[in-house]
Protein backbone atom coordinates (compact mmCIF):
# COMPACT_ATOMS: atom_id res chain seq x y z
CA UNK A 1 0.00 0.00 0.00
CA UNK A 2 1.46 3.42 -0.66
CA UNK A 3 0.93 6.62 1.51
CA UNK A 4 -1.66 8.50 0.97
CA UNK A 5 0.04 12.16 0.32
CA UNK A 6 -3.77 13.53 0.17
CA UNK A 7 -4.25 16.35 2.36
CA UNK A 8 -8.89 17.34 2.50
CA UNK A 9 -9.17 20.41 0.29
CA UNK A 10 -11.32 22.51 2.56
CA UNK A 11 -13.00 25.17 1.21
CA UNK A 12 -10.16 28.03 1.81
CA UNK A 13 -8.26 25.51 -0.21
CA UNK A 14 -10.52 25.42 -3.41
CA UNK A 15 -10.59 29.30 -3.07
CA UNK A 16 -6.58 29.52 -3.35
CA UNK A 17 -6.54 26.84 -5.88
CA UNK A 18 -9.00 29.04 -8.16
CA UNK A 19 -7.71 32.59 -7.08
CA UNK A 20 -4.18 30.95 -8.29
CA UNK A 21 -5.48 29.48 -12.10
CA UNK A 22 -7.71 32.24 -12.74
CA UNK A 23 -4.55 34.40 -12.31
CA UNK A 24 -2.25 32.26 -14.49
CA UNK A 25 -5.25 32.06 -16.90
CA UNK A 26 -5.11 36.10 -16.81
CA UNK A 27 -1.02 36.42 -17.22
CA UNK A 28 -2.10 34.58 -20.33
CA UNK A 29 -4.42 36.44 -21.68
CA UNK A 30 -2.29 39.69 -20.93
CA UNK A 31 0.10 38.30 -22.62
CA UNK A 32 -2.45 37.54 -25.75
CA UNK A 33 -3.64 41.14 -25.66
CA UNK A 34 -0.16 42.79 -25.53
CA UNK A 35 0.95 40.55 -28.46
CA UNK A 36 -2.62 41.88 -30.49
CA UNK A 37 -2.16 45.56 -29.67
CA UNK A 38 1.68 45.50 -30.74
CA UNK A 39 -0.11 44.72 -34.58
CA UNK A 40 -1.25 48.50 -33.98
CA UNK A 41 2.89 49.73 -34.83
CA UNK A 42 2.58 47.83 -38.47
CA UNK A 43 -0.79 50.39 -38.98
CA UNK A 44 -4.51 50.12 -39.48
CA UNK A 45 -4.10 47.27 -41.97
CA UNK A 46 -1.79 44.90 -39.73
CA UNK A 47 -4.13 45.93 -36.75
CA UNK A 48 -7.75 45.07 -38.52
CA UNK A 49 -5.49 41.84 -40.41
CA UNK A 50 -5.22 40.33 -36.29
CA UNK A 51 -8.51 41.43 -35.31
CA UNK A 52 -10.80 39.90 -38.47
CA UNK A 53 -8.74 36.68 -36.92
CA UNK A 54 -9.94 37.20 -33.40
CA UNK A 55 -13.32 37.36 -35.07
CA UNK A 56 -15.18 33.84 -34.96
CA UNK A 57 -17.18 32.17 -32.69
CA UNK A 58 -14.68 29.83 -30.55
CA UNK A 59 -12.87 33.64 -29.78
CA UNK A 60 -16.41 34.86 -28.59
CA UNK A 61 -17.05 32.15 -26.31
CA UNK A 62 -13.40 32.30 -24.72
CA UNK A 63 -14.43 35.78 -24.41
CA UNK A 64 -16.74 35.02 -22.52
CA UNK A 65 -15.49 32.55 -20.36
CA UNK A 66 -12.30 34.94 -19.65
CA UNK A 67 -15.48 37.73 -18.25
CA UNK A 68 -16.07 35.00 -16.03
CA UNK A 69 -12.30 33.78 -15.12
CA UNK A 70 -11.50 38.00 -14.27
CA UNK A 71 -15.04 38.27 -12.60
CA UNK A 72 -13.63 35.26 -10.28
CA UNK A 73 -10.16 37.08 -9.55
CA UNK A 74 -11.99 40.13 -8.73
CA UNK A 75 -14.51 38.88 -6.01
CA UNK A 76 -12.25 36.53 -4.71
CA UNK A 77 -9.87 39.27 -4.46
CA UNK A 78 -11.70 41.40 -3.01
CA UNK A 79 -12.18 38.69 0.00
CA UNK A 80 -8.53 38.29 0.16
CA UNK A 81 -8.13 41.75 0.64
CA UNK A 82 -10.75 41.83 3.46
CA UNK A 83 -9.15 39.07 5.14
CA UNK A 84 -5.41 40.63 5.20
CA UNK A 85 -7.61 43.78 6.83
CA UNK A 86 -8.66 41.76 9.25
CA UNK A 87 -12.39 42.35 8.42
CA UNK A 88 -14.45 39.06 8.61
CA UNK A 89 -11.52 37.20 9.20
CA UNK A 90 -13.81 34.18 11.43
CA UNK A 91 -16.28 34.49 8.59
CA UNK A 92 -14.06 33.54 5.26
CA UNK A 93 -16.54 30.65 4.15
CA UNK A 94 -19.27 33.10 3.87
CA UNK A 95 -17.38 35.63 2.51
CA UNK A 96 -16.31 32.88 -0.14
CA UNK A 97 -19.77 32.55 -0.63
CA UNK A 98 -20.84 35.64 -0.92
CA UNK A 99 -17.65 36.26 -3.52
CA UNK A 100 -19.33 33.63 -5.50
CA UNK A 101 -22.72 34.56 -5.41
CA UNK A 102 -21.41 37.95 -6.52
CA UNK A 103 -19.36 36.49 -8.81
CA UNK A 104 -22.15 34.31 -11.21
CA UNK A 105 -24.70 36.77 -10.89
CA UNK A 106 -21.95 39.27 -12.57
CA UNK A 107 -20.78 37.03 -15.00
CA UNK A 108 -24.56 36.00 -16.21
CA UNK A 109 -25.56 39.64 -16.48
CA UNK A 110 -22.28 40.97 -18.36
CA UNK A 111 -22.52 37.39 -20.56
CA UNK A 112 -26.49 37.61 -21.97
CA UNK A 113 -24.86 41.72 -22.59
CA UNK A 114 -22.29 40.14 -24.73
CA UNK A 115 -24.06 37.69 -26.57
CA UNK A 116 -26.66 39.80 -27.14
CA UNK A 117 -23.81 41.92 -29.00
CA UNK A 118 -21.88 39.82 -30.94
CA UNK A 119 -21.24 40.56 -33.91
CA UNK A 120 -19.32 43.46 -32.79
CA UNK A 121 -15.28 44.02 -32.92
CA UNK A 122 -13.90 41.82 -29.79
CA UNK A 123 -10.89 42.93 -28.07
CA UNK A 124 -12.80 46.44 -28.47
CA UNK B 1 -15.62 -9.11 11.11
CA UNK B 2 -14.10 -5.84 13.33
CA UNK B 3 -15.94 -2.79 12.77
CA UNK B 4 -13.20 -0.71 11.33
CA UNK B 5 -9.82 -0.94 9.41
CA UNK B 6 -7.36 1.54 10.34
CA UNK B 7 -4.62 2.00 8.32
CA UNK B 8 -1.59 3.39 9.54
CA UNK B 9 1.40 4.92 8.08
CA UNK B 10 4.69 2.89 9.20
CA UNK B 11 8.27 3.33 8.94
CA UNK B 12 11.00 1.90 10.47
CA UNK B 13 14.66 3.87 10.21
CA UNK B 14 16.56 0.70 10.52
CA UNK B 15 14.32 -0.76 7.92
CA UNK B 16 15.56 1.89 5.15
CA UNK B 17 14.66 -0.24 2.19
CA UNK B 18 11.27 -1.04 3.37
CA UNK B 19 10.64 3.01 3.64
CA UNK B 20 7.19 3.86 4.31
CA UNK B 21 4.55 1.40 3.88
CA UNK B 22 0.76 1.10 4.81
CA UNK B 23 -0.26 -1.46 7.21
CA UNK B 24 -4.02 -2.34 8.37
CA UNK B 25 -4.94 -3.42 11.78
CA UNK B 26 -8.79 -4.81 12.01
CA UNK B 27 -10.30 -3.31 15.60
CA UNK B 28 -13.72 -3.17 16.96
CA UNK B 29 -14.55 0.14 17.88
CA UNK B 30 -16.62 1.10 21.02
CA UNK B 31 -18.30 4.14 21.43
CA UNK B 32 -16.44 6.85 23.04
CA UNK B 33 -13.29 5.54 21.90
CA UNK B 34 -10.68 8.27 20.81
CA UNK B 35 -8.35 7.90 17.78
CA UNK B 36 -5.32 7.48 20.72
CA UNK B 37 -7.82 4.77 22.46
CA UNK B 38 -7.63 2.73 19.30
CA UNK B 39 -3.75 3.25 19.12
CA UNK B 40 -3.41 2.14 22.29
CA UNK B 41 -5.78 -1.60 21.54
CA UNK B 42 -3.76 -1.96 18.21
CA UNK B 43 -0.15 -1.09 19.91
CA UNK B 44 -1.22 -3.31 23.42
CA UNK B 45 -3.04 -6.38 21.70
CA UNK B 46 -2.16 -6.20 18.00
CA UNK B 47 1.00 -4.69 17.40
CA UNK B 48 3.34 -3.79 19.95
CA UNK B 49 5.98 -2.26 17.30
CA UNK B 50 3.23 0.36 16.32
CA UNK B 51 5.16 3.68 17.67
CA UNK B 52 3.29 7.20 18.10
CA UNK B 53 3.75 10.11 21.05
CA UNK B 54 1.07 10.97 23.29
CA UNK B 55 1.11 11.70 26.78
CA UNK B 56 -2.01 13.69 28.53
CA UNK B 57 -4.40 12.21 26.54
CA UNK B 58 -6.75 15.14 27.28
CA UNK B 59 -5.74 17.70 25.02
CA UNK B 60 -3.24 19.49 27.08
CA UNK B 61 0.10 18.15 26.04
CA UNK B 62 -0.07 18.44 22.17
CA UNK B 63 1.71 14.89 21.94
CA UNK B 64 -0.30 13.14 19.26
CA UNK B 65 -1.22 15.50 16.84
CA UNK B 66 -1.13 13.47 13.62
CA UNK B 67 -3.36 13.29 10.33
CA UNK B 68 -6.69 11.30 10.59
CA UNK B 69 -8.52 11.11 7.34
CA UNK B 70 -6.62 13.58 5.39
CA UNK B 71 -6.75 16.29 8.40
CA UNK B 72 -4.19 17.09 11.35
CA UNK B 73 -5.94 16.72 14.60
CA UNK B 74 -5.16 15.88 18.33
CA UNK B 75 -5.58 11.75 18.33
CA UNK B 76 -6.97 11.65 22.02
CA UNK B 77 -9.44 14.92 21.09
CA UNK B 78 -11.30 12.88 18.33
CA UNK B 79 -13.65 9.89 18.98
CA UNK B 80 -13.36 7.22 15.96
CA UNK B 81 -17.26 7.13 15.31
CA UNK B 82 -17.63 10.95 14.34
CA UNK B 83 -15.15 10.01 11.72
CA UNK B 84 -18.39 8.40 9.86
CA UNK B 85 -15.73 6.17 8.10
CA UNK B 86 -15.33 2.71 8.74
CA UNK B 87 -11.55 2.99 7.44
CA UNK B 88 -9.13 5.28 9.09
CA UNK B 89 -5.68 6.39 7.65
CA UNK B 90 -3.85 7.52 10.28
CA UNK B 91 -0.33 9.44 9.23
CA UNK B 92 2.38 11.31 10.56
CA UNK B 93 1.94 15.49 10.37
CA UNK B 94 3.19 15.95 6.50
CA UNK B 95 6.13 18.31 6.14
CA UNK B 96 8.44 17.16 9.33
CA UNK B 97 10.70 14.26 9.00
CA UNK B 98 9.44 11.06 10.12
CA UNK B 99 11.62 9.49 13.01
CA UNK B 100 9.26 6.19 13.22
CA UNK B 101 5.70 5.07 12.26
CA UNK B 102 3.82 8.21 13.54
CA UNK B 103 6.58 10.04 15.37
CA UNK B 104 8.16 12.96 13.55
CA UNK B 105 10.99 15.23 14.76
CA UNK B 106 9.49 18.52 15.72
CA UNK B 107 12.71 20.83 16.14
CA UNK B 108 11.89 22.60 12.94
CA UNK B 109 8.75 23.68 14.60
CA UNK B 110 10.42 24.84 17.72
CA UNK B 111 13.11 26.29 15.84
CA UNK B 112 10.68 28.64 14.00
CA UNK B 113 8.81 29.68 17.07
CA UNK B 114 12.15 31.23 18.43
CA UNK B 115 12.60 33.69 15.87
CA UNK B 116 9.52 35.18 17.13
CA UNK B 117 10.91 35.81 20.26
CA UNK B 118 8.47 34.11 22.06
CA UNK B 119 8.43 35.54 25.71
CA UNK B 120 7.43 38.95 27.42
CA UNK B 121 9.93 41.42 26.71
CA UNK B 122 9.77 44.34 28.97
CA UNK B 123 11.84 47.79 29.17
CA UNK B 124 11.06 49.47 31.70
CA UNK B 125 11.47 48.34 35.27
CA UNK B 126 9.05 46.52 37.41
CA UNK B 127 7.27 48.29 39.59
CA UNK B 128 8.78 47.81 43.16
CA UNK B 129 7.45 44.62 45.03
CA UNK B 130 4.46 44.63 42.55
CA UNK B 131 3.88 42.19 39.42
CA UNK B 132 3.10 43.98 35.74
CA UNK B 133 -0.94 44.71 36.16
CA UNK B 134 -3.54 44.30 33.82
CA UNK B 135 -6.96 45.01 33.49
CA UNK B 136 -9.60 42.43 32.51
CA UNK B 137 -9.96 44.32 29.84
CA UNK B 138 -6.21 44.34 28.84
CA UNK B 139 -6.30 40.56 29.27
CA UNK B 140 -9.36 39.95 27.59
CA UNK B 141 -6.87 41.03 24.47
CA UNK B 142 -5.26 37.48 24.68
CA UNK B 143 -7.87 35.34 24.33
CA UNK B 144 -7.89 32.72 21.89
CA UNK B 145 -3.82 33.67 21.27
CA UNK B 146 -2.60 32.30 24.50
CA UNK B 147 -4.01 28.81 24.60
CA UNK B 148 -2.24 27.67 21.85
CA UNK B 149 -0.08 23.67 23.00
CA UNK B 150 2.21 23.98 20.08
CA UNK B 151 0.84 20.45 18.70
CA UNK B 152 2.01 21.65 15.12
CA UNK B 153 -0.99 20.30 13.40
CA UNK B 154 -1.39 23.90 11.98
CA UNK B 155 1.97 24.24 10.48
CA UNK B 156 1.97 21.32 9.24
CA UNK B 157 -1.15 21.82 7.42
CA UNK B 158 -0.44 24.62 5.46
CA UNK B 159 0.89 24.13 1.51
CA UNK B 160 2.82 27.30 2.26
CA UNK B 161 5.03 25.61 4.93
CA UNK B 162 5.01 22.47 2.49
CA UNK B 163 6.40 24.29 -0.19
CA UNK B 164 8.75 26.59 2.43
CA UNK B 165 10.42 24.63 5.21
CA UNK B 166 12.13 27.81 6.43
CA UNK B 167 8.04 29.18 6.53
CA UNK B 168 7.83 30.54 10.25
CA UNK B 169 4.24 28.73 10.24
CA UNK B 170 1.19 29.79 11.57
CA UNK B 171 2.02 28.64 15.14
CA UNK B 172 4.82 31.36 15.41
CA UNK B 173 2.71 33.98 14.06
CA UNK B 174 -0.08 33.05 16.65
CA UNK B 175 2.62 33.06 19.48
CA UNK B 176 4.21 36.64 18.13
CA UNK B 177 0.67 37.94 18.13
CA UNK B 178 -0.01 36.96 21.82
CA UNK B 179 2.99 39.11 22.69
CA UNK B 180 2.14 41.80 20.57
CA UNK B 181 -1.29 42.21 21.19
CA UNK B 182 -0.43 41.65 25.42
CA UNK B 183 -0.21 45.23 27.29
CA UNK B 184 2.60 44.05 29.53
CA UNK B 185 4.73 43.38 26.25
CA UNK B 186 7.11 46.25 25.34
CA UNK B 187 8.97 44.57 22.46
CA UNK B 188 6.71 44.81 19.62
CA UNK B 189 9.10 45.36 16.86
CA UNK B 190 11.49 42.22 18.68
CA UNK B 191 8.66 40.33 17.79
CA UNK B 192 7.93 41.25 14.19
CA UNK B 193 11.58 41.29 13.00
CA UNK B 194 11.38 38.04 11.89
CA UNK B 195 8.17 38.39 10.48
CA UNK B 196 8.67 41.02 7.62
CA UNK B 197 10.70 38.28 5.76
CA UNK B 198 10.28 36.36 2.41
CA UNK B 199 9.75 33.07 5.27
CA UNK B 200 7.62 35.41 7.16
CA UNK B 201 3.98 36.91 7.10
CA UNK B 202 3.79 37.64 3.09
CA UNK B 203 3.99 33.91 2.54
CA UNK B 204 0.68 33.57 4.12
CA UNK B 205 -1.69 32.87 1.34
CA UNK B 206 -5.09 33.05 3.61
CA UNK B 207 -5.86 28.96 2.50
CA UNK B 208 -7.10 28.91 6.25
CA UNK B 209 -5.99 25.34 6.61
CA UNK B 210 -4.37 26.13 9.96
CA UNK B 211 -7.69 27.42 10.94
CA UNK B 212 -9.21 24.05 10.03
CA UNK B 213 -6.77 21.64 11.88
CA UNK B 214 -6.42 23.74 15.25
CA UNK B 215 -7.49 21.50 17.95
CA UNK B 216 -7.88 24.45 20.42
CA UNK B 217 -10.18 26.30 17.44
CA UNK B 218 -7.79 29.35 17.82
CA UNK B 219 -7.57 31.71 14.69
CA UNK B 220 -3.93 31.80 13.16
CA UNK B 221 -5.25 33.50 10.36
CA UNK B 222 -7.22 36.16 12.06
CA UNK B 223 -3.26 36.94 14.12
CA UNK B 224 -1.88 37.34 10.87
CA UNK B 225 -4.03 39.93 9.75
CA UNK B 226 -3.86 42.01 12.55
CA UNK B 227 0.27 41.65 12.52
CA UNK B 228 0.33 42.30 8.84
CA UNK B 229 -1.55 45.41 10.16
CA UNK B 230 0.91 46.04 12.66
CA UNK B 231 3.94 46.04 10.18
CA UNK B 232 1.82 48.56 7.36
CA UNK B 233 0.89 50.84 10.23
CA UNK B 234 4.94 50.56 11.48
CA UNK B 235 5.98 51.41 7.99
CA UNK B 236 3.95 53.64 6.97
CA UNK B 237 2.17 55.27 10.31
Amino acid sequence: MRVIKHYRVHLGTLAWILHRLSGLALIFYLLLHIWVIHHLIGGEESFDGIMERFNNPLFKFLEVGLIGVIMFHLFNGLRVTLIDMGVLVERQKLLFGIAVALWLVCWFVISVAMISRFGGVPFS
Amino acid sequence: MATHAFKINRYNPDDERRGHYMQEYPLDVQKGWTILDCLNEIKWKQDGSLTFRRSCRSGICGSCAMTVNGVNMLACETQALTLKSSTIVVEPLRGYPVIKDLVVDLEPLVESLYAVKPYLITKTPLPTDQERFQSPEERAKIDGLYECILCGACTSSCPSFWADKKYIGPHGFLKAYRFVADSRDEGTREHLEALDDKHGLWRCHTIFNCVEACPKDLNPTKAISELKKELVREKIG
